[in-house]
């Protein structure tokens, strides 16, 4: 399965489809050119993002080129990068509506 | 790549590239009386005032059918008034009039009620039809091209494939010197501080930022309103940052030249080539006819989902999601999302299609299930409660 890095320097790439725990993913640039291979540390579905690197804590997670919020703990490399480990600096999503969100995703904590 | 398109000249110095005939129905009433009109006109398009036939509180509404009469796609205007509204139809014609386009107004209980204004009201649209098939298309310059750039339904696609390759393809055809804008501020909220460094100044930064403040202040007048859905956070998106950037990169990288007020004491227009964010609403229908109002002549759409179609302002639409790729769709997008296929590459396909379209090809859904004109307005009398007064 591939995801994709939009600009050079994101931490984080996005799925193009399902991948279950330990399965490789290939890294494509936004040129389609195949750039890494990384291996899934949980299962992550279609449309969320893996990390491309050893993210630390309070780091920001850049996507696209622009942060998208920061990580409140440490993100290893190929691990699920999403709303059990990030925050927005803007507008949070209320405790209560991340819980359901990690029940109905079954995302590994 | 072209630097000019085949436009339809108008006495302002703008370029159409369609060449209707509008009837407008000042008062709801009178909406049976222009489709009665319409039907015998060839490519006439119908705009009605849904609201109410009251001018107080209508002010913006009718300013925006009023420049909608100047869109460069327009060639003339009939208005037909009821007569017992307080709406007078020559605050539309008036100003169609003052650029130089021929502008009729017809009241019914003037004009011996409904029957004989339906006979007049075709007499005058024949010959406002015969005065736009009398226009040729000419070479038009490229800074004649404004474009409308809207998103809706979105999805895990749109923000990987549709938006960006529209983003791309809005500064492809900036640098060939064309205009481009988007609106729906409230969506770009959490995006601020970068479309601030992309303004063009410091004054235009602190607008932007004013403006999406005051539209998160009209829409969550209710504590505690949703922006973002379950769905949206299993689709992938972790925060509203992520969610907002989606939406922004259907706006390119291009510097953002202003943001454009919409109001009923302001209808900024573009000035001088270039990207600008305008207050064009999120609601689809009505989006239409606010980027109509601000003069573009065509609209590029991402759907995550179905979605509009306006007869004034055509709607090249480009999506990346697989299970919407019908005979509808303009532009598939679909090849990023299984990489075989790049943004640079369906950007160009999209370039090519608005030349093409805007020299005259027809959308894929030109002419066929138009969307109702829809005349969206912020309500005055909410603005004045939540304090949001423009000067």
């Amino acid at each position: 399965m591939k995801a994709i890095k939009l600009a050079s320097n994101d931490n984080v790439a996005t799925l193009l489809g399902d991948v279950e725990k330990h399965e490789v993913v290939e890294i494509i640039s936004a040129d389609n050119e195949v750039i890494a291979e990384i291996k899934a540390l949980q299962k992550i579905t279609f449309g969320n993002k893996i990390a491309l690197c050893d993210i630390a804590n309070g780091e920001q997670i850049l996507k696209a080129g622009h942060s998208i919020g920061k990580s409140i703990t440490e993100i290893p490399l190929g691990q699920l990068v999403h709303v059990q480990n990030v925050r927005s600096e803007r507008l949070d999503i209320p405790e209560a509506i991340i819980e359901e969100i990690i029940k109905q995703m079954g995302i590994e904590k | 790549m072209t630097a000019t398109f085949k436009g339809y000249p108008r006495p302002n110095g703008t370029f159409g590239i369609r060449n209707h005939v509008m009837i407008v129905a000042i008062d709801e009433c009178c909406e049976g009386i222009a489709r009665n009109i319409s039907k015998e006109i060839e490519g006439s398009v119908v705009v009605t005032n849904h609201y109410t036939c009251m001018y107080g509180g209508n002010e913006e509404m009718i300013d925006t059918i009023i420049h909608t009469g100047i869109n460069p796609n327009i060639a003339g205007v009939l208005v037909i008034a009821m007569g017992c509204g307080s709406i007078d139809p020559e605050l539309v014609a008036g100003p169609v009039r003052a650029e130089g386009l021929p502008a009729h107004t017809l009241t019914v209980i003037k004009n011996k009620g409904t029957i004989e204004t339906i006979k007049d009201g075709i007499e005058l649209a024949k010959q406002l039809k015969a005065h736009a098939d009398g226009i040729e298309r000419v070479d038009a310059p490229v800074s004649a091209l404004r474009i409308g750039i809207k998103c809706g339904g979105s999805d895990t696609s749109s923000g990987l494939a549709s938006n960006p390759s529209v983003g791309a393809a809005s500064d492809k055809l900036i640098d060939l010197g064309a205009t481009t804008m988007a609106g729906e501020l409230l969506e770009l909220l959490g995006c601020e501080d970068i479309l601030k460094a992309r303004s063009v100044s410091p004054e235009v930064g602190d607008k932007i930022e004013r403006l999406i403040a005051e539209d998160l202040k009209r829409w969550h007048v209710i504590e505690g309103t949703e922006t973002m859905s379950i769905g949206n956070s299993v689709g992938g998106l972790t925060t509203i940052d992520e969610k907002s950037q989606g939406a922004m990169h259907k706006t390119g990288s291009r510097p953002i030249q202003d943001c454009l007020r919409i109001s009923h004491i302001h209808r900024e227009k573009p000035t001088t080539p270039g990207f600008y964010l305008t207050e064009t609403t999120m609601l689809c229908g009505g989006s239409a006819m606010h980027f109509a109002s601000l003069g573009a002549q065509l609209i590029l759409w991402t759907a995550g989902a179905a979605g509009f179609n306006n007869s004034i302002v055509p709607v090249i639409r480009v999506s990346g999601n697989s299970s919407l790729i019908t005979a509808d769709m303009d532009i598939n997008a679909c090849g990023i999302m299984d990489a075989t296929d790049t943004i640079d590459n369906v950007s160009n396909k999209i370039v090519e299609r608005v030349f093409a379209v805007a020299n005259g090809d027809k959308t894929n859904l030109e002419g066929v299930g138009y969307a109702y004109a829809s005349l969206y307005q912020k309500d005055q009398r909410l603005e004045h409660v939540i304090g949001i007064c423009p000067q």
